[in-house]
């Protein structure tokens, strides 16, 4: 019999306690697998962001909208590689409740702006040359179970054509992904000529400016140089980066990071309580054991480090379960039902690496009080009790 | 019986300071718990409270057909006259049919807690807008004067958002444009409105003579139906047409459902872990007390008498758990001021709200709880061997 047999045999000397510990921590890790990965997914707009992507706003507000020239003119400012806009179109198929995210863009340079996102080549050849495509993301063409070839009608809830109809017809020619899982593939995108053309007001108006510098040491500068080419005229700008317009635009939801972690807070705390005077009752109840222990020889360092090994495996045991089940729950079940709304919802390394960092941590806040207190039993105390 | 049941019930809970480490635990756990839950229940009733305290049903909101929303929404001036013709729509004492022409756009202002840009909704209006909304007063300053470039702003601006102070110039495409007035509609969302002249808004944002949004004062019960039914028949008129009251709350339930669908659920996985706690606390309360309990058996006290008294130890530990939790809750969460993006794509604000039904709420999952965590331990100590007088 090794020291882990014996580590073992004491937590589960009384099965129902260890049974319903685990459970309880099992809980919290559910709660923190699960909900970090929501965060993950939710901010995911900030980490896929380019460095060297700008993006240049109406001041007045983002959803107003600017003249379509001011594209040509950001072209001709120095340290600006690449220059494109997108407009929003307010789609929705089928039915107005259920809206798709849509864009009309400048489709050369608006590809070359967003690198990270691909398609097969005679794809991306038939979506230039068509001009009503419909570039799809991959994660609608699952959930509405289009396919290429198809013809599909794109209400608006925004815009209206000059015969008064709102409806646009696209074919799907060409069907996109993010080169990797955390970039969405959720939205539909298609050519700003075709919809221009159509529209009964607002024509020759761009939505938003996406700009590429040709080094991200030179955003600030070259953020500051469009403003100010605008300043003063009937639409002024207001250009960041891309990660600190996403960043803004999540804290309008309001503080979503500090309801997380207050959740995960309480759920841990709650843990730590539970578990922790548990544990001290525990070894608390074997204390004549220790002694004999102490007694055939072992030693207070080994003893110290059983105790402790007991309340590590007891964190890890059911730390990894409940990020087992987490997983499953996120992987298998939430994210393929928010796919159309948070695509690429998945429980990611960092996240797991995280849960088991706090899985040793609560294991050592938990053991370190038993195993002082198992380490300093007397033998003549211990054994004269009774 | 029942006076073997108080005696053990007594005896039970005296005991409790013995385990006092456990027990705290059991009660703290619950009271987290009871405090998750709390927080979002209060977070929806506080959202849900301010959108649908928002609508009249004596006000009718024409939007174009499809729209959904104010900010997507479009309605010609040739349709706007033709409505104030219309049938059903209530008329004042000058014989004018009241009715609102609005304007819906979005401003960015400066959340006071994070410092970061907001969206704002700044609604262009006509005169009758104000009779429009029930209880709308002018708290501060004055009303803007038609066709100038002024600005009214609800209170929940000016607590929430920097940038639109009494007095305050604000810089909107080449006009600046002056803050004159605070006003107040009694928690209701256009509180988060900022207001302006429609015609300066239609200049500004370059709307021609368009409108977004129509409002209109119901003649009676029957007034939308006289309304909707006329429209039906004017082939010029693309429009939906409900009550204020029906669109506010079509627009309540998108993020309370969220937050509930949220909150329930990490509420009840909590719940479990600390059912498991309060489990083993009362394993261990028995186990403490086998003895005992062996002892008063064989003097002929009766198992359930000791079932029942270990019960109502679980239940009380549980129920003043929910009690500190709900208390925590109504102290930290009651009144406190919040922000979100609500479904017409602007910032509303609202306060939490700790209801009563919450509480109750509150309560009964801690009662839950602690029947849950108790009735297999109570049998056990109704099951105590006569024997274990000599364990120990």
């Amino acid at each position: 019999m090794n020291d882990f047999t014996l580590v073992l045999k004491n937590l589960f000397r009384k099965k129902l306690r260890a049974i319903l510990l685990l459970f309880s921590i099992l809980s919290a890790f559910l709660i923190f697998g699960a909900l970090g990965s929501f965060y993950k997914v939710f901010t995911a707009g900030v980490e896929v962001a380019a460095a060297d992507r700008l993006i240049a706003v109406n001041k007045i507000n983002f959803t107003v909208s600017l003249p379509l020239a001011y594209v040509n003119r950001v072209r001709s400012i120095e340290g600006v590689r690449n220059a494109s806009h997108a407009s929003w179109f307010g789609g929705y198929y089928q039915d107005p409740r259920k809206q798709v995210q849509t864009f009309a863009i400048e489709a050369d340079t608006y590809l070359e702006a967003y690198s990270e996102l691909v398609m097969p080549d005679e794809q991306r050849k038939a979506f230039m040359e068509t001009r009503d495509c419909l570039l799809t993301g991959a994660d609608l063409v699952d959930q509405y179970g289009w396919k290429l070839g198809d013809t599909v009608p794109i209400n608006s809830n925004i815009w209206q054509k000059r015969d008064g109809s709102s409806v646009w017809e696209f074919t799907i020619c060409a069907i996109f992904d993010g080169d990797k899982e955390t970039v969405p593939a959720n939205y539909l995108m298609f050519h700003y000529d075709y919809y221009n053309e159509d529209l009964a007001f607002n024509r020759d108006q761009a939505g938003w400016i996406i700009l590429n510098s040709a080094n991200p040491a030179m955003n600030d500068d070259i953020s500051k140089q469009i403003d100010a080419l605008f300043a003063n005229s009937r639409a002024e700008t207001k250009t960041s980066t891309e990660s600190a317009f996403n960043k803004a635009f999540l804290k309008q939801m309001g503080n979503i990071g500090l309801i997380l972690s207050s959740v995960i807070g309480a759920a841990f705390a709650t843990i730590l309580m539970i578990v922790g005077t548990t544990m001290v009752m525990a070894v608390s109840e074997r204390t004549k054991e220790i002694a004999v222990m102490k007694t055939l020889g072992f030693r207070t360092g080994r003893i110290f480090r059983m105790v402790l090994s007991e309340s590590l495996l007891l964190a890890l045991l059911g730390g990894l379960i409940g990020l087992g089940i987490a997983w499953a729950l996120v992987d298998l079940a939430i994210g393929p039902a928010l796919a159309g709304f948070l695509p690429g919802m998945g429980m990611t390394a960092d996240v797991a690496l995280i849960a088991i960092g706090l899985m040793l941590a609560l294991g050592l806040i938990t053991g370190i009080l038993p195993a002082l207190k198992a380490m300093n039993v007397t033998i003549v105390d211990a054994l004269s009790k009774n | 019986m029942f006076k073997q049941i108080s005696a053990l019930t007594k005896l039970n809970i005296r005991s409790i300071p013995q385990r006092w480490g456990m027990s705290l635990a059991t009660v703290f756990s619950v009271a987290l718990v009871v405090l998750v839950l709390m927080a979002f229940l209060a977070m929806a009733n506080g959202f849900r409270a301010t959108l649908s305290g928002s609508g009249s049903t004596e006000v009718a909101v024409m939007l174009r057909k499809g729209a959904q929303a104010e900010l997507n929404s479009g309605v010609s001036l040739a349709q706007l006259r033709l409505i104030r013709e219309a049938p059903g729509i209530a008329r004042n004492a000058d014989g004018n049919s009241i009715v609102s022409g609005e304007l819906y756009v979005i401003v960015d202002g400066l959340k006071r807690t994070t410092m970061t840009d907001v969206n704002l909704p700044l609604r262009g209006v006509e005169p009758d807008a104000l009779v429009l909304r029930q209880g709308l007063k002018i708290t501060h300053g004055h009303m803007f004067s038609s066709g100038s470039n002024e600005l009214i702003v609800g209170e929940a601006i000016l607590r929430e958002f920097a940038g639109f102070d009494l007095g305050s110039e604000v810089r909107l495409g080449t006009a600046t444009w002056k803050v004159v007035g605070v006003f107040s509609t009694g928690g209701t969302v256009f509180e988060s409105e900022i207001w302006a002249d429609a015609g300066s808004i239609q200049s500004l944002y370059q709307r021609g003579s368009g409108y977004q949004s129509v409002r209109a004062k119901l003649d009676g019960a029957d007034g939308l139906k006289a309304l909707q039914d006329w429209a039906e028949n004017e082939p010029t008129l693309d429009l939906d047409i409900i009550t204020e009251k029906e669109f506010f709350s079509s627009q309540a339930s998108g993020i309370t459902n969220i937050i509930l669908y949220m909150g329930w659920p990490l509420a009840i996985i909590m719940a479990f872990g600390a059912l498991a706690g309060a489990w083993n606390t009362m394993y261990a309360s028995v186990e403490a007390r086998t003895r005992e309990i062996a002892t008063l058996r064989a003097i002929g006290f009766a198992g359930f008498a000791a079932f029942v008294s270990t019960l109502v130890e679980a239940l009380l530990l549980a129920f003043v758990g929910g009690l500190v939790g709900s208390m925590i809750a109504w102290l930290v969460f009651n009144g406190i001021s919040a922000s979100t993006l609500g479904g017409n794509f602007t910032q509303v604000v609202f306060a939490f709200e700790v209801t009563g039904e919450a509480v109750q709420s509150g309560i009964v999952m801690a009662l839950i709880i602690g029947l849950l965590g108790g009735i297999i331990p109570s049998i056990r100590a109704a099951r105590v061997p006569l024997l274990s007088v000599h364990s120990g």
